[in-house]
């Protein structure tokens, strides 16, 4: 599915900047679930970052279904993203004026889906996380816990080949981090490629492959 | 996203923030309320040309004696027959008529007497430009002029609608108060030695609304006599012909016939003048040109003005959009990361702006033409006749404005690193 040939991504500038992933190499196969662990400042992020086809490597390859994507341009990275990689971030990073149905809606809409068309799926994937209720609700009514949830709808919309989790249960009680952790692994058993990052190594017990992360080195 | 979806965030983002959209929106608004009113006053200004122009003829010359002309002695001068002559030759002139002007020592009425009253004799044709009168009792007819009739026409002044502060310093004739006060029509005047009735009265057009703006034929005149009495009573005013006049005024009807016509009276008066050209023909178009010349700088402020107020409300917008960019980092990582592209970014930026400034140029539109017509009641000017393309076009100038001073921060934020973006608290 996606891998990674001797990443380099150095941040500022390229010989005298702080070099975040001194490189890495590893592939993810289609259908994985992978958590990535280590502690602040490893490189987690930047990974999942470029994985996630948000930022290009400084130098290295990296491959996605067997394409070079540090090779495409902005909108081409754009595009392949929005077809194939839903985000979940650990502050969810939901838009705060829109409710949960239109932040679900979101990345159909840039996708170009008809408005009917989106809705009905998005009120789908609400009923699916078990939010049907409070569809039309703003963030700001919802609980954390919820939140997280529509934050996984929104990344579903646009059925995605892979989940990237970036600390999804980082802002959360223990309660809904076991349900959002049960909602993950439901998914990856429907075939769904998830990579996880964290630092909780309870949370990376759960995954099926576990990648350790030092100082920008997989270890 | 397709511009709907754009411009459906725009009118979200609009409403979100109240203050912030209030401010960009009164800015074009005002803008777009002083460019109207500027389409106004220039509009009026034409207008009043226009009406100015049809007052005075399209066709319009002026004969004149030449000035520093030195006669070889073979010219009788400039005469009425020499008007008449022009007359019997091109009938299809609109107009031709001579003006005989006499500064009377001593006019007269009801047992006042006045001094320096300019009379001038003339024929009916007098009345066929420039005619901004209402009459009373009748006006000079041909057998006036045919019989040498005693009978005058006095011209009544016609005062003001709302008279302004600076009016009080204007100088006013002692006749002229007199005529203001007294009906004569109906009466004797005596001018000069000879009596003359008093057939008709014109009132002059009240000085705010007179279409003449400025363009006075012949002067202040008082009174109006047909212009073979003007010759049979008046011993001092014969010179070298016992029928000279000061000038012949001419109007063709139509500007495309003046050059045509303006040869051939040339022509005519040179025969009659024993070759001399002792007369100089002056087209009335040069004045009306000198007059749009005038107006068109006063265009051209006007349209800086109204410009530079646009220009402040887009710079308002340019400020606001910026302001909303700095403010919405986040809101741009998340989008791009869920899939906006640059263009996205950029055309939800850019469809704010315009529906904002559309918004204000509506709001502009509102406020100018109340303010106008407020003004077009105060004022003595036409300000009020505005056509829809005015509108429209101010309307255009507004969205335009709100295009092109959101192109730069929407560029920004399309622009910005959507990693960057994300991380930004």
């Amino acid at each position: 599915m996606i891998e990674c040939r001797d990443v380099v991504r150095v941040y500022g500038h390229e010989k005298k900047g702080y070099p975040a992933l001194r490189g890495v190499s590893f592939a993810i196969e289609k259908a994985e679930f992978a958590a990535v662990m280590g502690p602040s400042g490893c490189g987690k992020s930047t990974l999942l970052n470029i994985v996630g086809l948000l930022d290009r490597p400084t130098s290295g390859q990296f491959l996605f279904e067997g394409k070079d994507a540090s090779r495409l341009n902005d909108a081409e990275r754009t595009m392949l993203r929005r077809r194939t990689i839903g985000f979940v971030f650990q502050a969810f990073n939901l838009l705060p004026r829109l409710s949960a149905l239109e932040n679900v809606c979101l990345p159909m809409t840039y996708a170009g889906a008809k408005r009917a068309e989106r809705e009905a799926r998005a009120r789908e994937l609400l009923e699916r996380v078990g939010l049907k209720e409070k569809a039309l609700r703003t963030p700001l009514e919802l609980s954390g816990g919820e939140r997280q949830r529509v934050g996984i709808a929104r990344a579903l919309a646009n059925r995605p080949a892979m989940l990237l989790a970036d600390e999804p249960t980082g802002n959360l009680d223990s309660k809904s981090s076991a349900d959002i952790l049960a909602m993950l692994q439901d998914l990856h058993e429907e075939g769904l490629t998830i990579v996880l990052v964290t630092h909780d190594p309870n949370i990376a017990k759960g995954a099926g492959r576990l990648l350790r992360l030092k100082d920008g080195k997989l270890e | 996203m397709r511009l709907v979806e754009a411009c459906r965030t725009g009118i979200r983002e609009t409403l979100a923030h109240k203050t912030r959209s209030a401010l960009s929106f009164s800015a074009v608004a005002i803008g777009v309320a002083s460019m109207l009113y500027t389409f106004a006053q220039t509009h009026g200004m034409n207008q009043e040309i226009d009406r100015a122009i049809g007052l005075i003829g399209p066709g319009r010359m002026d004969v004149e004696a030449k000035k520093d002309y030195v006669s070889k002695g073979l010219s009788p001068g400039l005469s009425a027959d020499d008007a008449d002559d022009v007359r019997r030759s091109i009938p299809e002139l609109y107009m031709v008529y001579p003006v005989a002007k006499h500064w009377l020592n001593e006019l007269l009425s009801a047992g006042r007497k006045f001094d320096n009253v300019l009379v001038v004799g003339t024929t009916p044709e007098w009345s066929k430009r420039d005619w901004v009168y209402t009459r009373r009792g009748r006006w000079l007819s041909e057998e006036d002029v045919r019989q040498a009739s005693r009978v005058c026409v006095v011209i009544e002044p016609g005062g003001w609608v709302k008279k302004p502060f600076w009016a009080s310093w204007m100088w006013e004739g002692p006749f002229e108060g007199f005529l203001k006060r007294h009906d004569l029509l109906g009466k004797d005047l005596i001018l000069g030695d000879h009596s003359f009735r008093v057939v008709g009265a014109l009132r002059d057009p009240p000085m705010d609304k007179d279409p003449r703006w400025g363009h006075y034929s012949e002067g202040n005149v008082s009174v109006l006599i047909p212009v073979t009495a003007m010759h049979s009573m008046m011993h001092d005013y014969g010179q070298k012909h016992p029928r000279s006049v000061d000038s012949i005024q001419i109007d063709t009807g139509d500007e495309r016939t003046l050059p045509l016509a303006k040869r051939r009276i040339e022509a005519i008066l040179k025969r009659r003048h024993n070759g001399e050209e002792d007369f100089e023909i002056k087209d009335s178009r040069e004045e009306i040109e000198g007059q749009l010349k005038e107006t068109a700088k006063y265009t051209l402020a006007a349209t800086v003005l109204g410009a530079v107020a646009i220009l402040a409300g887009g710079i308002g917008i340019l400020n606001v959009t910026l302001a909303a960019l700095f403010a919405r980092i986040k809101e741009i990582g998340i989008r791009r990361a869920v899939g906006a592209t640059r263009l996205d970014i950029l055309s939800q930026f850019v469809a704010e702006a315009v529906l904002l400034g559309l918004c204000g140029g509506l709001a502009g539109l509102g406020l100018g033409a109340g303010g106008i017509a407020y003004l077009a009641r105060h004022t003595d000017r036409d300000l009020a006749s505005l056509t829809w393309y005015h509108f429209a076009g101010a309307f255009l100038i507004a969205g335009a404005t709100g295009f092109f001073f959101s192109l730069y921060p929407a560029w920004k934020a399309a622009n910005l690193d959507p990693v960057e973006a994300l991380r930004d608290e």
